[in-house]
Order: C-alpha cells, then structure tokens, then sequence
C-alpha cells in the first residue's frame, strides 16, 4: 500500500510518496503558480513516476498547504500546521517546538508527540517571511540562493531598521548609495528577519528540541541568524521544504487506517488527468 | 428555508441589503440615527420615535476614501466605517451618535462630523471603569445628549417615554437570548451564521419591527426539520467586531459556532436595563456595568487587583464560565479586528482564565477584508484540528 501527501504552498508545491511502512519513496518540488490544480497534479505526477507508480496504487491521499482545497484528487484536507507538526516528528522524534518560514507565513508550533497542540503565525504583514528576502534579494540584484553564502563573508552586520518588506528595500537602496558593502548588508537582514520570527516565536514557550522548516531554512545563513536571535540550537532537516508534504503522507497512511477500521474507505477511481482541463469560466 | 415569507429568509434579504429598509422608513418620513458601537443608548432615540442605525464597515469594500483623513494602522472596522459613510452608503441618515468606546472611535466620530453633513451629530463621552464615580459622570453626558436630542427631534423625552423605550429595547434583549437558546441543542436549532444575519438585520430596524421578525425567527427555527449540520467543535467566539456571514461561515464551516460574544453577537443583549427609579441613571448604570466589553475596566475590587490575580480574572471574565457550561462548549476562539489594542490587551488574560478552565482556546487576529478570509480558514481550521 502507498500513501501520498501534497503541500501546496504559496511558492512551491511539493508532493511526497510512502509506502505502508512510512518509508520515503520519491518526494518532487515545483513552483506554484497561479493555477493550484494543474501544478498540484504534474507534481504528483513526477512524484509517481520517480517512484514507478500508478495514481491507482495510492490508498489514500492528504492534501496541505494554502492551496489544499485546489486539489481535486486528494481524499482529505488537513492544514499545513499539523502536518508540519507531523512530518517534523517523523524526523526528530525529540521535537517540541518547530517553526516553518515559507514564502508568506510563518509558523511557530508546539507540538506533542508528533500531534500540533499549541501555534502562532504572522498576522500584520509579510514582514518575517520569505518574501522578505525574496523581495530584498531581488533589489539587491543577487540570487536568493546565494544570500546565505554572501552574509558569511560579512565583516560587520548593518542594522536594517524596516521590517516592512518594502521599506526594507528602500532601506537597502539607501546603505547601497552610502557605499556599504553588499555583504554586511546581507547579513543585516538576516538578522532582521530572524529577530523578527524569534519574537513570533516567543509568544509561545519555546521548549527544546526545537527544528527551523520550511524554504528558509534551506538558507544557512538564516539558520545561523535564527540559531543566534533565539540563543539556542536549532534543528534542520536535510530537505526542510518537505516536511509538510511528509507529514501529510504520514496523516494519510493514518487516516486509511482509520477509514478502514469505520468502513469509510474512499471509493470509486483516482483521476490524476481531471485537474488539467479547466473550464473557462474556472480559469 | 426556501420559503421566502418565513422570518429567516426575511432576515437574511434584510441583512444582505440593510439600506434599502432604511431607505423604505426614511421614505415613509420616519427619522433614522447612526451609531457606530452597543454602548449608544439606543433607547433614547426610540423614545424619540427615531429609528437607531447600527452603521457598519463592508469588508468587501476596499478603503479608499477614509485614507484621506485616517492612518492605515487604525482600526480595521472603523476605517471601515469611516469610509462607506464617506462613499455616501449612509446618506438616509439624519444624524449621527458616538461614543467613546475606543480612542479610535472618537476620532472617527470626529471626522465624520466633519466629513458629513448629517443634520444631527452628537458625542458622547464616556468613562472606562465601573466605580460610582463613572456613573455619576456617565448619567450627566446621558442627560447632555439627552438635550442635543431633544431640540433635533423638537420635543421633550419625557422619564415615561423613555421607560417605555426601555421595555421595548428590554424585550429585544430578552428576544436575542432567546435566540441564543436555541443554539443549546447539539446540532443547535440555528446556526451561528443565521444568528449574526438576524441580530445584524434587528440592528437597522425599528425595535417593534425588530421585535416581530425575532419572534418569528424563533418559532421557524424552534420548529425546524433541516437544522444545521452537527459539527465536531461547539465554539465560543470572543472578540471584539464579527458582523460578517462570509466571516462566521469560515468558523462554521467545521464547527457550530454556539455563542457569538462580540459586538455583533450576544454583547448587547445579554442582560435587560434594571429600573429604578430616574432611568436616565438606569440606563448609564446598565451602559458602564452591564456590556462586557474589553474598553472597560473591571476590577475585583478597588486596589486589589494586583493582590488576587485569579479573583481579578473572575471578576472580569466570570460570565464566561457560565456561557462554557450552559452551551457545552469545548473551544474558544479569541477574534481581534486588526489593530484593535483593548481587546489585544485583555487577551492574555482571558487566556489564563480559559486555561484556568480546562477549555482549549486560540488568539486570531483579521484584517477587516475578504483577503483575511483564506489566511484565517487555516488558522481557524489548524485550532480545530488541535481539539479534535
């Protein structure tokens, strides 16, 4: 029996296949784009493939993420907080505490025993998220994945004083005019952004283990920030944008237990192709 | 529900559109006043024969107009507000009562009377603790209000008009919990959703009017066969401004919302006005001492506070505890418009004191714009899946 979880994120979609022993199959990343529905479907789709199977031969299906209800083949829908909470137990079993930094939230989660019990999140702006180096990155003229390696070269951090993702760029125009150099800058927003999620954070009690997920933490230079704003070490997986995606596999292989054992087993047959047509006034 | 005469489906049309039965009455010659907050004594309008008009945002309305005189770090549904009556949706008003429920709101007020030329404009102040003192103050900006009122309506609100606005406005009250009753079942009688529409819709009628279409909401709802779906989680939403359905139905859509206590819910309506004597005082005693809302402040008892931290939570939130038992709840939901710093200061608080009570609780807090609507379903749905 197979088991799949898809996380469609506001960035990246991300699919991830088991097998009943919760072993890892094939897991496929790809941007989101405007249309949930058919990018949630070629990522399955190149999920299936990597791992040489067939829609049909997945039992049961857990769609997350903000684009969770865009898709159409999934059996259930759970959000991308528990599964987060999930599929980071499933990595560090010592975990109490993990928070997620994606391209538009940021998440900060308790959890026990690998069940969420307890979170925050963003709710002014998108001032501690991803899109907050996506945007600076973006005037600074660098690529997004460079930033971490550029901050580490830094002979001082610059104070960057907006955590308003505009005014952070205004800012950044305004050091760049007064000659400083782009490294110190980076690491200045770096520190920015992690000061700002360690504050979300600390709303909740911060109990260790404590794990960094999500597309930032494929950033080294935010995990040293996070790992220096919170005073503490930080856990991160080795394929931290996957962990929603896995752990709504994980919630699906229990949820087929569940259904079985109720007799409300899904019927009737997957159709991974249905999400690629799009009626006009769908579009 | 499908039935169009019935009293829900009355509701419901009166809800979605609540200016076009104020511009019937404006038409008919009858007067109608705006307020903004519960804490307006709505009594002394309708003592008057004028009609109180609960004037409020529409999260699907962008705000443009109320950025020319208010900053984007105000209160969401004041901004709100603002801006629809700046757009001319209120222009069947005659006037307009405020009242210093927020700093906010003052401002708003202030702007408004600027900003628009409705024939009447009145503010009230009003004192943020529950001492006799505050009474004593309350009653005389009542009795100044009272006389703005008296010379815009061209006559006298005499104590006996005025105690039989009071009985009106009392029954309204006793109506509304009714209501509320009916949401004790498990599936509850009438949805969350379907309450928030009717008490929206009493909120812009003549209280007589108001009165009737209750009644019938409440038999059609008694007598229902296609009740509202059983959910998982019977919710308590606390919080500071919920007058949206598209709002109500993202808490409802995996859970029965069974007791609304904010400003568009229960708050106004969860105790009657006690008479005693000048009703004047009646009603700033019911005004300061009876609305639960988080701009007033409670102490246990003067000076104590500090002292007895589980007794100040009682104090303040004790009433909460009943509701829990009473509606079987099994999850709170702490809602704050955005920027909304009384209801951000008490949440703590009421935090410890759910905590105290064993009931599973979370703080969310929305932007007053359908663009909160995806954003707070995961937030909301996230809370449920933790108690489930």
């Amino acid at each position: 029996m197979y088991f799949a979880g898809i996380d469609v994120g506001s960035t990246m979609t991300k699919a991830v296949l088991t097998n009943e022993g919760g072993e890892l199959l094939s897991a496929v990343k790809g941007p989101t784009g405007p249309e949930h529905r058919r990018l949630a479907n070629e990522v399955m789709r190149g999920a299936l493939e990597q791992a040489g199977l067939q829609i049909d031969d997945i039992s049961y299906i857990v769609a997350t993420g903000y684009g969770r209800v865009n898709v159409p083949f999934a059996d259930r829908q759970v959000t991308e907080l528990s599964c987060h909470a999930r599929g980071v137990f499933s990595l560090f079993p010592g975990v109490k505490t993990a928070i997620d930094i994606g391209g538009q939230d940021v998440k900060c989660m308790k959890i026990n025993g690998g069940r969420l019990i307890g979170f925050v999140m963003n709710d002014k702006c998108a001032a501690g998220t991803g899109r907050f180096l996506e945007a600076t990155a973006a005037t600074l003229g660098i690529r997004l994945e460079d930033m971490g390696d550029i901050a580490s070269k830094a002979t001082k951090r610059v104070q960057i004083s907006n955590l308003c993702t505009i005014f952070a760029q205004q800012e950044v125009v305004a050091l760049l005019s007064r000659g400083e150099p782009l490294e110190n800058i980076v690491a200045g927003l770096h520190i920015a952004l992690a000061s700002r999620v360690a504050a979300l954070a600390q709303r909740l009690v911060i109990e260790p283990d404590l794990a960094l997920t999500g597309g930032v933490a494929m950033n080294t230079g935010m995990v040293r920030a996070m790992r220096e704003s919170l005073g503490r070490d930080v856990l991160v997986p080795e394929e931290p944008l996957l962990t929603g995606a896995l752990g709504a596999a994980i919630i699906a292989n229990e949820a087929y237990r569940e259904a079985a054992e109720d007799g409300t087993l899904p019927t009737g047959t997957r159709r991974l192709e249905e999400a690629t047509f799009f009626a006009e006034e769908d579009l | 529900m499908s039935d169009q005469s019935s009293g829900l489906s009355k509701a419901q049309e009166i809800y979605s559109n609540r200016s076009r039965r104020a511009r019937e009455l404006k038409a008919e010659g009858r007067k109608l006043i705006g307020y903004p907050c519960v804490y307006v004594p709505v009594e002394m309008l309708t003592a008057l024969d004028l009609i109180p008009y609960r004037a409020c945002g529409d999260i699907r309305e962008p705000v443009t107009e109320a950025d020319r005189a208010l900053p984007g770090s105000f209160c969401a549904v004041m901004r709100s507000c603002l801006d629809c009556a700046l757009k001319g949706k209120n222009d069947f008003l005659d006037g307009m009562v405020a009242i210093h429920s927020s700093d906010p709101q003052e401002k708003t007020a202030r702007v408004w009377e600027s900003y628009t030329d409705h024939p009447y404009f009145h503010f009230i102040d009003m004192p943020v603790t529950v001492r006799p003192e505050a009474v004593e103050y309350f009653t005389s900006q009542l009795d100044d209000f009272r006389k703005t009122l008296e010379a815009f309506a061209g006559r006298e609100l005499s104590a006996d008009r005025l105690k039989q606005a009071i009985d009106y406005h009392n029954r309204q009250r006793g109506l509304v919990r009714q209501l509320y009753d009916l949401t004790k079942t498990s599936p509850p009688a009438i949805s969350g959703t379907e309450i928030l529409q009717v008490v929206k819709a009493v909120m812009g009628l003549p209280v007589a009017e108001g009165n009737d279409l209750l009644t019938e909401v409440i038999g059609e709802a008694r007598d229902r066969t296609d009740r509202p779906e059983k959910k998982p989680a019977r919710l308590l939403l606390w919080g500071s401004t919920l007058d949206d359905a598209d709002v109500m139905q993202v808490f409802e859509a995996k859970a029965n919302v069974v007791l609304d206590d904010s400003c568009g819910g229960v708050r106004a309506y969860r105790a009657d006005v006690k008479l005693t004597g000048n009703p004047l005082v009646d009603l700033a005693r019911y005004y300061l001492n009876e609305i639960t809302c988080a701009r007033t402040f409670r102490q246990a008892s003067p000076g104590e506070t500090s002292k007895e931290y589980t007794k100040d939570l009682q104090s303040r939130f004790g009433y909460l505890d009943d509701i829990i038992r009473e509606w079987n709840i099994n999850g709170a939901i702490m809602l704050l418009v955005r920027y909304c710093d009384p209801f951000a200061f008490e949440m703590p608080a009421l935090k410890d004191y759910f905590e105290s009570l064993g009931l599973p609780s979370t703080y969310i807090e929305y932007d007053y714009t359908t663009g909160a609507l995806a954003p707070l379903r995961t937030r909301v749905e996230a809370f449920l899946e933790t108690i489930a």
